[in-house]
């Protein structure tokens, strides 16, 4: 750089200020864009990190843990190792799922033994050393220790009563003392004295676990110590199964702040573009006065680093104010869905601030690099004719269609052709959109070069040729807000088809004509044994299916194992994908079925054997068959009741299916009730859990609903800017066509008018690109992720809206630019000239 | 007796042991946390010591009889308890060491617990580990921390065994020969305690331990003063044969000290002459002897003679200064002028510090002056004091 440098980066300056709006569309461009990765990764992290948070303080510093896979520890394996010299620290705990009278969710009631605590939760014990509650706690029946998310839910304080139900059991216990701390937001633990949580979880006599901390050598030495059926698990392998209960659900959030991202990298890349080429003459008259291209090129890049930093400062701001209102939404979904999460302040991620000022700053270079270059490289003076601008903008666009074409195959080789994980089926996604909106310029002109042989009024006609005369400038906004729609259909048509195939599973899964569980059957409740008996005398009742079930550990994951009685009309309800000749036999002589996403994990067919764990060993079993399920991500096996039996003969009954004879539904359901008038039950039709489950789902897409909104907001924002920008440049065009006799109502027209020929064409190619989106996200991510499978279907009621949300868009982000430009006055404007 | 009474300057202070062990093993939790000052507990038990003793617990009012096997067992009607072992030990080659194992009963609440779970309880079990190596000038030492339920700890009187997890003192009839054996990490003892030719020595007044004018401030208390030892101590990789003698202290109560008192300064020394010495300084806020202050002498052939504060003098003769600017006298002038004791009682290490969830000075000691011998010395309410 020479002396010339600082008078050239004022006369960068000088033009931006001269011309505030544009600086602030550019600025806003990349604000926004930054602000919307931000609030969904703070959003996104915020509800993690207070579940790992919870997650962390229940395991404390322990490194391994001591369990019985599948079932129970005996306190005895505990008690032994605990009196032989040598041992390292150990801690026993008892916890399970309990729920709080009146209050919604589920939380988590641990017992510990404070005097094994010191060396493990450090922080939780803490609280229990405030002197007058020791004794309370270790003495009292009752003595609880609410976590932060039950004392701010219930707003509880020392002394409050508070009545919670284990399987149907209620327990009152006593607050000993509120937790007020802020810091431990995920805390959705009630944490009484082990001997207190033995007693409300019926567990005398048992552990959940111990939890231990080793180093080599006593590891070692456990391993020598411990009898056989017990297990020593290392915690990352225990984090992994409670982990992996939220992944669906993250995962759904990472695809939309990624695609989020897409769109704001689209809405930097747009602003400074559009910057640059408005300011083509300014530089065509730089380069004639002696400016090096150089120099150009340098004044440049420093302009978009300043506007890159500021925008970028701004973009976080608001970035941390959105990210407020949707960690909130998305803690609320999880809360709702896993867990209970209360996400109390904005978890300040440093990497997600770290990762939106990158994005920010590198995507407006890499935006600005293009224009830059191109724009220091044109001669002098032939820069201040347009025509040449959009004529060479015009030559690109074949280009650019080939290169995107190209990007576009590649995404799909990688998604759906290639082996590889879910990271790749995100890049094939990514490339395919990326590639078909460098294709949308061309597919704009196509679709225009139709909409010109239709003969349309004269307006109109100005209108249709105009649009395509600013395609070098328009043609980035439409390509975002192309994305934003396209994105908006992909989740669409995914979260539809996803929608109408759960529907399909379930209503053929839920052929019964009522279903019977204990009341408190989510915490485990089981049904009376007598009760069987009683049921299978009623006249009514033509067959009955049983279900026992429990959670297995099986590679990594925590799986439902299910014992049951099926009879045939609940036989016909499984859809088996795919299975050996004769399945229901083999499933008889103790075969099991597996679900989809077990063996696809597993990698599991029909005819091959599968190991479990049991307290005896593990258990060789075939696979019958394979089944479609969307009931866990996890997995489910379906194994003969008398053989289930065999292994976990403790394992109570927990649900029935009744179908009843000759439809006679009402008068079962009267003797039922009758039966079940002197026991807690909860009679259930299956249009009630078809109804049920399904508002679940939709409770699972609510969050993902509102990121759609916000991507499309974003969009809308991206389109205005462009808008505004064109309409502020053109100011004197209007003016010379008001002059010429254009009226107000006319000159709205024209405006409003192209704009929404943008949203139309954006949707226009949006539409297909979005049902590819769908496409891959269902053959590929939602495989490779869960290991299920559905039909693909198009909703054509989503299709139509799109159009009109794009349409809308560019509807709204038309009625300020025109409002202006038609208010004004055209004869000061022409004096100027 | 231990422990260590807290800060001076409170009037309610220095009441209830079972209050503050009760506490101290919360604030043990907080030992592990870095962040907070070492200093935190001391504070925080001032704030619980104005509590009354719990009206539930039985105390110890008269005299009583003692039944064996019975009374090696525990008394959960009081409030607290131990089972106190103190010895000098040596290598055949002449490697001194002192060892201290004490467990400690402490009920939370009078009265039976709830029913409801095998864990549930109202007595929790602290034990004390340390061994001093005196050739290496080491002193190591270690607690535990125990519900007295499930079979986690507790105490049983036949066949005996009081043990915390592995930590145990047992016996297969009686309560001699006894088995002690304790480990933590780096250090470990495995000792056998034969009776010795010594009966037991009850305390006080028939084994009714007054500790002040107020009745029930007072301890039943008895004592096995030279028991012959021998067994292994480790430390790190090393394994030590070795023998001596060792000393064994019953005590149990619901409250023992007045709040004029402020701690106390306890001797257990082994003469080489066969007589065996015990005697606690009750301490008063002042600074002067307590007129409950007592001790007893037990001749070679087991006879026993209690001393009153009149008959001893006691005077430090040097101070040893711990972290945090506590001073304890770790070198006594014991005279005992009617018997013709003239004692210098010095600490064969300085720091022999216990500053656990209870902070005391508890070592072993040289005996020289007018008699040879051996002993333990236990300092206790000296923390927070200048």
């Amino acid at each position: 750089m020479n002396l010339f440098s600082p008078l050239l980066l004022r006369a960068g300056l000088r033009y931006l200020m001269h011309h505030r709006w544009q600086g602030l569309l550019a600025l806003s461009g990349i604000a926004l864009g930054v602000a919307v990765v931000l609030a969904v990764d703070l959003a996104n992290s915020g509800a993690r990190a207070a579940f790992e948070l919870s997650v962390q303080q229940l395991q404390g510093k322990a490194t391994h843990r001591l369990a019985v896979p599948g079932d129970l520890l005996p306190d005895e394996v505990y008690i032994n190792l605990k009196r032989q010299p040598g041992a390292p620290p150990m801690a026993p705990v008892v916890s399970d799922w309990v729920r709080i009278k009146g209050a919604p969710g589920r939380y988590q009631l641990v017992g510990f033994d404070l005097f094994a605590e010191a060396p493990f939760r450090g922080q939780i014990a803490e609280r229990l050393t405030a002197p007058a509650f020791i004794s309370d706690w270790l003495t009292d029946a009752g003595g609880l220790l609410p976590g932060a998310a039950a004392t701010r839910a219930l707003r509880l304080v020392a002394g409050d009563r508070l009545d919670i139900v284990y399987r149907d059991q209620p327990t009152t216990l006593q607050v000993l003392q509120a937790n007020t701390q802020q810091d431990s937001s995920g805390d959705n633990v009630l944490l009484v004295d082990i001997a207190t949580a033995k007693t409300i979880l019926d567990m005398q006599g048992q552990l959940s676990y111990v939890d231990l901390i080793l180093d080599p050598d006593s590891e070692h030495w456990i391993r020598q110590h411990i009898p056989p059926g017990v297990e020593l698990q290392t915690v990352a392998e225990q984090a992994q199964g409670v982990t992996r209960l939220s992944a669906a659900f993250e995962l759904n959030l990472t695809a939309m702040s990624l695609l989020a991202m897409l769109v704001g990298m689209f809405l930097v890349f747009n602003a400074m573009t559009f910057s640059l080429v408005q300011r083509r003459s300014l530089f065509g008259r730089l380069r004639a006065i002696g400016v090096t291209p150089r120099e150009l090129f340098t004044l440049i890049l420093l302009e978009a680093v300043m506007m890159a930093m500021l925008g970028t400062l701004l973009g976080m701001l608001i970035g941390v104010w959105l990210g407020k209102g949707l960690t909130r939404l998305v803690a609320a979904t999880v809360s709702d869905l896993y867990y209970t999460v209360s996400v109390s302040a904005l978890q300040l991620d440093g990497t997600s601030l770290m990762f939106a000022a990158v994005l920010g700053v590198l995507a407006t270079l890499l935006a600005t690099l293009v224009p830059a270059w191109q724009a220091a490289r044109t001669p002098p003076l032939t820069t201040l004719s347009r025509t040449a601008l959009e004529q060479a903008a015009r030559r690109g666009i074949p280009l650019w269609a080939v290169f995107g074409l190209l990007l576009l195959l590649a995404g799909l080789l990688l998604a759906l052709v290639l082996p590889g994980g879910v990271i790749m089926s995100f890049a094939g996604l990514f490339s395919l959109v990326l590639g078909a909106a460098m294709m949308t310029p061309l597919m704009i002109r196509l679709l225009h070069r139709l909409l010109t042989t239709v003969a349309l009024p004269g307006i109109w006609r100005m209108g249709v040729r105009d649009l395509d005369r600013h395609l070098s400038r328009l043609g980035i906004a439409v390509a975002a807000l192309m994305v934003a729609l396209s994105a908006s259909v992909g989740v669409g048509v995914m979260v539809e088809s996803m929608r109408g195939s759960v529907h399909t599973w379930l209503t053929e899964l839920l052929c019964a004509d009522l279903y019977v569980a204990a009341q408190g059957f989510d915490e485990g409740a089981r049904l009376p044994e007598t009760f069987l008996q009683e049921v299978s005398g009623l006249e009514t009742v033509a067959a009955i299916s049983r279900y026992r079930e429990r959670t297995l550990p099986l590679h990594g994951r925590h799986v439902e194992l299910i014992g049951a009685h099926l009879a045939a009309p609940s036989r016909r309800g499984f859809a088996l994908l795919s299975s050996t000749a004769s399945a229901w036999q083999d499933f008889d002589n103790g075969a099991v079925l597996l679900s989809e996403p077990l063996a696809y994990r597993l990698g599991l067919v029909p005819g091959a054997s599968l190991q479990l764990p049991t307290a005896e060993g593990p258990l060789n079993v075939q696979v019958a068959a394979v089944f479609r399920d969307y009931a866990s991500e996890h997995g489910r096996i379906f194994l003969d009741e008398t053989v289930y039996r065999r292994y976990w003969p403790d394992q109570g009954l927990n649900t029935l299916a009744l179908f009843a004879r000759n439809g006679e539904v009402a008068s079962m359901r009267r003797e039922l009730g009758e039966l079940a008038a002197h026991t807690a039950l909860v009679l259930t039709p299956a249009a009630a859990i078809l109804e049920e489950s399904m508002a679940v789902f939709d409770r699972t897409f609510r969050v993902t609903e509102v990121l759609r909104a916000v991507s499309l907001v974003v969009a809308f924002i991206g389109v205005l800017s462009a808008l505004m920008a064109l309409q502020l440049e053109r100011g004197k065009e209007y003016a010379v066509l008001r002059a010429l006799g254009l009226t107000r109502v006319q000159l709205v027209g024209l405006i409003s008018g192209e704009s929404l020929l943008m949203g139309l064409l954006a949707a226009c190619v949006a539409i297909p690109t979005g049902v590819l989106m769908a496409w891959v996200l269902i053959q590929s991510v939602q495989q490779r992720a869960f290991g299920w499978t559905m039909p693909f279907s198009v909703d054509t009621g989503l299709l139509l809206q799109t159009l009109l949300v794009g349409l809308l868009a560019a509807g709204l982000a038309a009625i300020y630019p025109a409002w202006r430009s038609a208010s004004r006055n055209p004869a000061p404007q022409l004096r100027e000239d | 007796m231990a422990l260590r009474e807290p800060q001076p300057g409170t009037a309610t202070e220095g009441r209830l042991i079972v209050r503050k062990l009760l506490l101290l093993l919360a604030l043990l939790l907080l030992a592990c946390d870095a962040e907070l000052p070492p200093n935190t507990p001391a504070v925080r038990v001032d704030q619980v010591m104005g509590a009354e003793p719990d009206p539930g617990f039985t105390r110890a009012l008269e005299a009583r009889p003692f039944r064996f096997p019975q009374d090696y067992g525990a008394h959960p009607e009081y409030a607290t308890e131990w089972w106190y072992l103190t010895g000098n030990l040596q290598t055949q080659k002449g490697h001194r060491f002192g060892y201290q194992f004490t467990l400690f009963r402490v009920a939370l609440r009078p009265g039976e617990p709830l029913q409801d779970s095998a864990w549930r309880t109202r007595q929790i079990y602290m034990g004390h580990l340390a061994i001093s190596d005196v050739a290496a000038a080491r002193h190591y030492s270690a607690e535990r921390l125990s519900r007295a339920a499930a079979g986690l700890a507790g105490a049983r009187a036949t066949p005996f065994e009081v043990w915390l997890g592995p930590w145990s003192m047992r016996a297969d009839s009686g309560l001699f020969p006894m088995k002690v054996s304790a480990e933590n990490g780096d250090i470990g003892l495995s000792l056998q305690l034969l009776a010795g030719n010594k009966p037991i020595v009850l305390q006080g007044d028939r084994g009714l331990s007054r500790k002040s004018a107020t009745p029930g401030n007072a301890s039943y208390y008895y004592s096995f003063t030279r028991l012959p030892t021998r067994g292994e101590l480790h430390i790190g990789d090393r394994v030590y044969s070795v023998q001596g003698d060792s000393w064994l202290d019953r005590e149990w109560s619901s409250s023992a000290l007045d709040s004029d008192q402020a701690g106390w300064d306890w001797f257990a020394l082994q003469l080489e002459d066969g007589r065996d010495l015990m005697y606690y300084q009750l301490r008063t806020r002042q600074g002067g002897m307590h007129a409950f202050s007592r001790g007893t002498l037990v001749e070679k052939d087991g006879s026993v003679r209690t001393l009153l504060p009149e008959q001893v003098k006691l005077t430090p003769l040097r101070h040893w200064q711990a972290e945090g600017n506590t001073r304890y006298p770790v070198s006594w002038r014991l005279q005992v002028p009617e018997q013709g004791l003239d004692l210098e009682v010095q600490a064969l290490l300085d720091d022999q510090l216990m500053d656990h969830s209870v902070q005391y000075w508890e070592g072993a000691v040289e005996v020289s002056g007018s008699h040879r011998g051996r002993g333990y010395l236990e300092l206790s309410g000296y923390a927070g004091s200048p």
